[in-house]
Formats: C-alpha cells, structure tokens, sequence
C-alpha cells in the first residue's frame, strides 16, 4: 500500500518536473508551486484558457500595484 | 477551488498578502474570469494541439532544438499517468506562452500608459483567446444576424445547414435532396434544372443558393460522365479505346465517390459534436460547427478541384460521343497541349490509359504485320473483300482472260485487274491509311512508315509465304521494349528501325527469293527484245508462217517454233524458270489480219511478283513488244530486199533500159535503212538501256519499300512506253507520231512489195531475152517464156509508178515526221529527229521545194 502511495507520490513529481520544464521552454514564468496550484486547478476540471486568463490578470493587477506603489513613493 | 485560487493570488501578487481587501478582490475578479466563455473552444486533439506548440517554438527560438526538446517532454508526459487531462495543461501552458507576456520593463517606463481597471473588457478583447468578442456585444450584431433573428421570429429560420449539407452532398452524386432537387423535365439543352423546393417552415437564403448551384454543377457533370459509363458498358461492340476511357474514368469516378465518403463521414462527425454541444448545454452551436464539421465553403473548397476534373471528363465524354478510336485519342491529345499544369497532366494521364489498346494494336502491326483491330479503331482499315484472300491464282486463268480481252485497249484492262484479285491490288487495296484516325502525336510521316512497315510484313507473311522469319522477327523485337505514350521518341525509334528491316526485308524477298531482277531483265530480253540473236532466229523461222491469214495460225506451231528460236540461240542458257514462263501467242485477230498483226510473245507473272509487274504493266511490255517486233520486222524485211537487189545486180545487167530505175530503187532503199537503223538504235540504246540503267540503280540501293520499287518499276515502264512510242504530252495527239511511223513501216513493207515485182519482172525479162538470144543462136532452151504470165511488157509502167509512188510518200512521210519530232516536247524525241536528219537532209530538200 506505502509503496504505491510512494509509486504515485513519485509519478506526481515527475509529471510535474516535465510540466514544469515544458513551461520554462515555453518561457510561461511561472514557478513550481504555482505551476502545481495551476495544474492542480485543471484537473479539477477548470478551463485551461480561462485559467491563462487569470494568470494573466493577476500579473497585470500585481504590475500594476508596483507601479502605483512605486508612484506612491516617489511623490 | 477557492483555496486554490488564494495560494495563486498570493504566489502572483505578493502584496495581497497583507491586503485581505485586495486579495478577496481579487479571487472574486478570477472567479469571475473562470465562469466566463473564455476559450470555450476546446481543441480535443493533442496532436495539433504539440504542433501547434512546436511552431511557437520555432518562432521564438529558431533552431529547432527546443522543439525537439519538447517532443521528448511531451512524450514523457504521455507516459505518466497522473494526469487526466493532460491536453488541458498543455492548452494551458500554450496560451500562457503564446500571449505576449507583459514586459516589465515596459511598464516601468510608460506608466501613464498602464491600462486602469475599467478598460480589461477591451484588453482582452485584444488577446486571441477570445474567438467572437463582437458577437458578444449586444450592439455588434451584423445584419445578417438580424435578418435571421427576423426570420425566426415570424417563423420561417434559414434551413438548418447540415440539412442543406446533406442534400448538396447528395447532388454531388447526382441525387435529388429534400430540399434541392433536380428537375424532372430537361430544358433545351438536355440538362436537368436544379430546382430548390419551397418549404413553408424553412427558407434557403440566395447566396447559399448561389453557393449550391456552384456545387450542384459537378454534380450535374458527375451525372453525365457516369451515365456515359454506365451505357458503354451495357452496350456491345464498344470499341477498345472507348472502353479504356471508361475504364479510366470509371477509376476516376471511385476516387470521385471517395471523396464523397470521407466528406460524408466528415458532416457525421460535425453533427455529432454538434448534438454532444447541444446535450452539454451549450447554446451557442455554430462557432463549434465551423470548428469541426463540415460547411458548405469548406465544401466548395474541397469539391473545386474536382470540379476541374469534372469539367475534362466530361468534355471528353462529349468528344467522345461522335469520336471513335484514333479519332477519339486525337481529340484528347488536343487537351494535352495545355498551360496548366494540372489539366495536362490530367490529360496526359488519360492519354496515357486511353491509348493502351491503340498500343497494343500498333505493336502487333509493327512487329507481326497483323491488323488485330476487332473495332476498327486503328488508323489502317483493312478492306473486308481482301481480308482473307490468299493469292495463289492458277496463272492459266490470267491468260485465258488476257486473251479474252482483245487488245491494247485500256478499258479492258481495268476490268480484267478487277476480275483478278491481282497482287499489286492486293497490296494496295487490302490496308488502307486513314488519315482522320491517326493519333496527332505519332505525326503523318511515322504513320505512313507505320503503315507501310505492317503492310510489308503483313505481304511477307501471307503473299511471299515467309511468315517464320516474321515470327522470329517479333519475338526479337519483343525484348525491345514496349511502346507507350510516355516515350515518344522510343516509339519513333521502334517504328524507324521496325520500317527499315521490313523494306529490306521485303526486298530481300523479291529479289532473291523471287528472282524479280531476273525476271525484269527477261522481260527486257525477251520482249523488249534485247536478245538479237533469238529475236533473229524467231524471226526467220515464223516470218513464212506470219504472212498468212490470222485464222491460219495455230497456237501448238507458233510454240514449238518459240522453242526452236530458244534452243538455237544464246537464250537456251536463261535458267528453265524464265524460259517456263515465255509464251507465244496470237491476240484476238479480225477478218482480214495476217500472222504478223497478232502475233505477240508473253511471259507469264504469277504472285507474289505481279505486286510489281501488275497485269497494267504486262499490257504496256506487250504494246511495247508489238511496236519494237515492227520495227524488228521492217528491217529484217528491208535487209532482205536489200541482200536481193545488190545479189541480183547482175541479173539486171541484162536489161539496161531499168538501170536507171534500179538505182532508184537502191537510193530509196537507202534512205529507208537509215530511218529504221536510227529508229532502232534510238529504241533501243536511248531509250531501254537508259531507262534500264535507272531502274537498275534503284534497285542497287535497296532503299525505300516495296511502294517505291512499285513506282520506280513504274516510272522505268512508262518512261520506255512514252519514248519508243513517241507518245506526245498533248491531250488527243498522244499517238499522232506513232500513227505516222506506222504509216510509213506500211509504205515501205509496199515499197518491198513493189520492188519484189520489179525484179521478178527483171528475172521473167531476162530469162525471156536469153531464150530469145539462145534461139538466135540456134539452141533450145527448156524455159517457156510465157510461164510467168505476169510480168509482160505491159505491167512494167504500172510496176515502176507503184515503185516511184511509195518511194515519194515515204519520203514525204518521214519529212513530216522528222519536223514534227523537232519540235517535241521530249528531249530525246526531238534528239531521234536530228539523228534521221543528221546531215540536214530533209531540211535541205524542204527548203529545195519550197524553193521549187
């Protein structure tokens, strides 16, 4: 029973080593972790696109907040 | 899931960490993202979708060795089997990558220019990943869609298009759909209408109708290419190219219903997806449609190449309608010649398959000499009478026939080479050329070689009897190769190569096997009479018998003495074969003719050489034989009269009164010797020797086929007839000459006549004078004076008038003659006329009378 855990436990992570250099190929910039929450997120039946989508907004929405903050500062 | 979405927020926007009004503000904000369409179009298949990954590569990174690097990852990945949805990952990190990623640097330089939160509706309108953001938009409608919005509120939608699709796929097939049809009645051109069927519920808007009347033509050309077909094959005697054609587009028609299929099952596939869209809830069916399935443009786009093919085929099947075999493969081969590429090779692959059988026909005539053309397609024609006419005649019937027809006249003639299936018809009536079904691409000087080439082995096998050396000829020939439309130039080589060892095949036939230039050159010594010696023999032996009445003859004595003059001249050493074949014999005689006017020799020609020496022939050597055996005649005559008079010189002595006269005699005598001398040198050495010396050339060189051994033969032939007979270009005047020299070999056989009588008389009057003087001297003789009662001092005058008279119109005759052949339109004519005038001498005594 523990060696299967272990069996899948080791799939998981070598499915993700190749996901994950699959995405530093594609230059997508996104981490391990967020890459696991990503995947995690498809699996669980999310649309792919829509979830790109998001990615993209969060980053827009972080970039944004620098900036404002880094706007903030210099005034 | 929301947990999920936090752990994202934070890893991506680190400052949400401390901010928990943000960070709800922002999960709420992804939600919300994740619930929209975006990117409903799900791509199924991971294949195109690594393809569509591998091309991202190449753009961003040429080189290749990250696509390749991908390939192992991507199949690493296959072979996990964690994850479930392994493509939707893929599709993921795909539109991660393939959305520009905002550039920081960007953003830090162009602040002002950072979008503010209202404007994400535009942004993302900006991004691929929505497919039709304007039909998202209540005001984006289009016009189209209010139209149709209008129609499906007053009831009457636009017909569904996977029902308009399958009908126009069943047009494709000729097939009337439900709601598109083909017309029952035919308009004036034979063609059916397509007419679409007006249902209450649905309307069928005018560009689709426009888009299926484009589609429905190769169905209508579809429907006349395969009826074609279809009739063909249920009729009988089709011949053996159009059958090849409908083979060809019979395999054409079977790719053509492929085609079909796989479109078929293509519109499944579409609707199925399209009823899963519909049980999954989705409301929107046509992007998903126009993903997967099957429209009528995607139709039209698969059909157009089809259509061109349509178009050809059917343009064949029109030609093909009034064109037959050779015919119909010129009339393909006129599409050949084509700019574009996809309609010749089109055609030439067609012409390819079509011209097999013609092929096949013209190796079995070029190699074995056989028309094996069960259709007549081939563009020699064989003539059905002749087809199986072996041509062994029993050559008694030839003469029996020639005797029959009664002289020179050539009306006769034609009937009696109709009556005998000679060889000379046999050659050239059996095939004949036919110009309009010969294949373009042969060319009309091969197709004469090829014409030529099969009729000489066809001659060889069946008329020279020779058919093993055809057969092993073919089975040589067979390693060669065979012929085909793609090689042209091999064909050509084939067709010279084959020509050239036919002819001298056939050549080779006639001249050893058949001995022809030993015949020729017995026709030449026997009736040109070229032998001097027999023709002297013959003479002296039958000149007695000849003089007699015609009926008086007899067939058995002119043969035995034909034998004789062979056996006691130098022509008993011609070889038996010849001397079999050499007859006398009499031509049909009237009331009142003697011996030498029917007399004629023959020399009797079966087959396979009367290919050349046609019955035509035959009768132009025996005119020829008559006029020569004349002349011969005359002088043999003349030569006796004059053997005579100069013997008898002393006789005359006695009786003084005639010396005068005599001397006469011998001048004119003299005169005639030349004219028949210069007439017989001129025949002979200028005439036969000439023209024998052309023909013999000719036959030398071995070139060319038997045509043009028969022309050459020809050409010696009339050559000879036309010179010896002095035959002149002029319509109606041809025989003027020849009649006067007829004339004058009359005037001088009288003239022999008279001055036989004159020196009868000579010998009656001198033997009368010696029994006057011998009784004067006392002695008796035994000679009655009055025994010949019919030389007396009375006939004397009348003796000497008819002796002057003939004298006088000779001379007159051959001055005539002479100025008529100065101004003949043949050179060597006008050259005899100066020979028989050769010092002036009738010129001189024309201008002695006119003077006079």
């Amino acid at each position: 029973m523990s060696t299967r855990e272990a069996d899948r436990i080791s799939a998981a992570e070598e499915t993700l080593n190749t996901l994950f250099d699959m995405s530093q190929l594609l230059n997508t910039g996104l981490d391990k972790e967020t890459l696991a929450t990503c995947v995690s997120l498809i699996e669980s039946g999310v649309n792919p696109e829509a979830l790109a989508a998001v990615i993209q907004e969060l980053r827009r929405e972080s970039t944004a907040l620098k900036n404002s903050r880094t706007a903030t500062n210099g005034r | 899931m929301s947990a999920a979405l936090e752990s994202l927020v934070y890893s991506l926007v680190p400052a949400a960490r401390q901010d928990d009004r943000l960070k709800r503000q922002l999960v709420a904000h992804c939600e919300e993202i994740l619930n929209s369409h975006i990117g409903q179009s799900v791509e199924k298949d991971i294949g195109h979708l690594a393809d569509l990954i591998k091309r991202h590569l190449l753009q961003t990174t040429p080189g290749g060795s990250s696509t390749l690097r991908f390939t192992n990852l991507l199949s690493r990945l296959l072979e996990q089997p964690v994850l479930s949805r392994k493509h939707a990952s893929l599709q993921f990190l795909y539109s991660l990558a393939s959305t520009p990623a905002p550039t920081p640097l960007s953003s830090t330089f162009l602040p002002s220019l950072a979008p503010p939160p209202p404007s994400r509706l535009t942004s993302k309108a900006a991004t691929p990943v929505e497919p039709r953001p304007s039909q998202k938009g209540p005001n984006g409608k289009s016009k189209a869609d209010l139209l149709r919005e209008y129609r499906i509120s007053i009831g009457q939608p636009h017909t569904p298009e996977h029902l308009i699709l399958r009908d126009t796929l069943y047009l494709l097939q000729g097939i009337s759909g439900k709601y598109v049809r083909f017309s029952v009645s035919r308009d004036s051109d034979q063609n059916k209408e397509l007419v679409f069927v007006e249902d209450p519920r649905y309307y069928i808007p005018a560009p689709t109708r426009a888009l299926i009347h484009r589609l429905a033509e190769v169905g209508h050309l579809y429907q006349r290419v395969d009826s074609f077909v279809r009739e063909r094959e249920g009729r009988v005697g089709v011949g053996m190219i159009e059958q090849s054609l409908c083979h060809h587009l019979q395999t054409q028609l079977t790719e053509y219903y492929r085609l079909i299929a796989v479109l078929e099952s293509q519109m499944a596939t579409g609707s199925h997806t399209d009823d899963l869209g519909r049980a999954n809830g989705v409301e929107d069916e046509r992007p998903r449609e126009e993903e997967a399935g099957l429209t009528l443009k995607r139709l039209d786009v698969w059909i157009e190449d089809w259509r061109l093919r349509m178009r050809m085929m059917s343009v064949c099947v029109e030609g093909a309608k009034d064109a037959h075999g050779g015919a119909l493969v010129n009339l393909i081969h006129g599409y050949a010649e084509n700019g574009d590429p996809f309609i010749r090779k089109f055609t030439n692959q067609l012409l390819e398959e079509v011209s097999k059988p013609f092929f096949a026909t013209l190796h079995k005539w070029l190699f074995s000499g056989e028309l094996h053309d069960p259709f007549s397609e081939f563009f020699v024609a064989v003539d059905p009478e002749l087809a199986h006419l072996q041509y062994m005649q029993p050559s008694s019937q030839g003469v029996g026939q020639l005797a029959s027809d009664g002289g020179f006249a050539g009306g006769d003639v034609e009937d009696v080479s109709e009556e005998r299936a000679g060889g000379l018809q046999l050659w050239e009536q059996k095939y004949q050329f036919q110009q309009d079904m010969l294949p373009a691409f042969v060319g009309e000087a091969f197709g004469r070689k090829i014409f030529s080439t099969g009729k000489s082995l066809n001659f060889i096998r069946y008329s020279c009897h020779d058919s093993d050396w055809v057969a092993t000829r073919e089975k040589l020939s067979n390693t060669g190769g065979i012929l085909q439309y793609s090689d042209i130039v091999g064909l050509e080589r084939s067709i010279d190569t084959a020509y050239q060892i036919a002819s001298q095949r056939l050549f080779d036939v006639f001249f050893e096997k058949y001995r022809l230039l030993d015949h020729l050159s017995a026709l030449k010594h026997y009736l040109l009479l070229g032998y001097g010696d027999f023709v002297e023999q013959l003479m002296d032996t039958l000149g007695p018998s000849l003089s007699r009445p015609a009926n008086a003859l007899y067939r058995h004595n002119l043969t035995a003495t034909l034998e004789s003059a062979l056996r006691s001249s130098n022509a008993q050493n011609d070889s038996p074969d010849v001397l079999r074949r050499l007859d006398a014999r009499m031509l049909e005689y009237s009331h009142g003719e003697i011996g030498w006017d029917v007399f004629t020799l023959e020399y009797k020609i079966d087959a396979p050489i009367d290919t050349v020496l046609d019955p035509t022939a035959m009768v132009e050597y025996l005119k020829l034989f008559n006029h020569l055996w004349k002349i011969k005649r005359v002088e043999s005559t003349l030569n006796a009269g004059w053997m005579r008079i100069a013997g008898g010189a002393k006789t005359f002595l006695q009786i003084p009164e005639l010396e005068y006269d005599w001397h006469q005699v011998r001048l004119v005598m003299a005169e005639m010797i030349h004219f028949i001398r210069q007439l017989q040198a001129y025949c002979h050495l200028e005439v036969i020797e000439c023209s024998w010396q052309q023909l013999h050339n000719f036959i030398q060189k071995k070139e060319g086929d038997l045509d043009a051994l028969i022309e050459n033969h020809r050409a010696y032939l009339d050559r000879m007839v036309k010179k010896v007979l002095l035959l002149s270009p002029k319509a109606g005047k041809e025989e003027n000459l020849l009649n006067q020299v007829r004339d004058v070999f009359t005037l001088i056989l009288q003239f022999r006549e008279a001055t036989d009588d004159l020196y009868n008389y000579c010998l009656s009057e001198s033997a009368r004078r010696d029994v006057e003087k011998d009784a004067a001297r006392g002695v008796v003789t035994r000679i009655d004076g009055r025994s010949d009662g019919r030389y007396t001092q009375e006939s004397l005058p009348g003796i000497l008038a008819r002796v002057k008279d003939y004298g006088m119109s000779f001379s007159e005759r051959v001055q005539v003659i002479v100025l008529a052949l100065a101004t003949h339109s043949d050179l060597d004519c006008r050259f005899l006329g100066i020979r028989l005038s050769f010092s002036d001498f009738y010129k001189m005594r024309k201008e002695q009378q006119t003077r006079a």
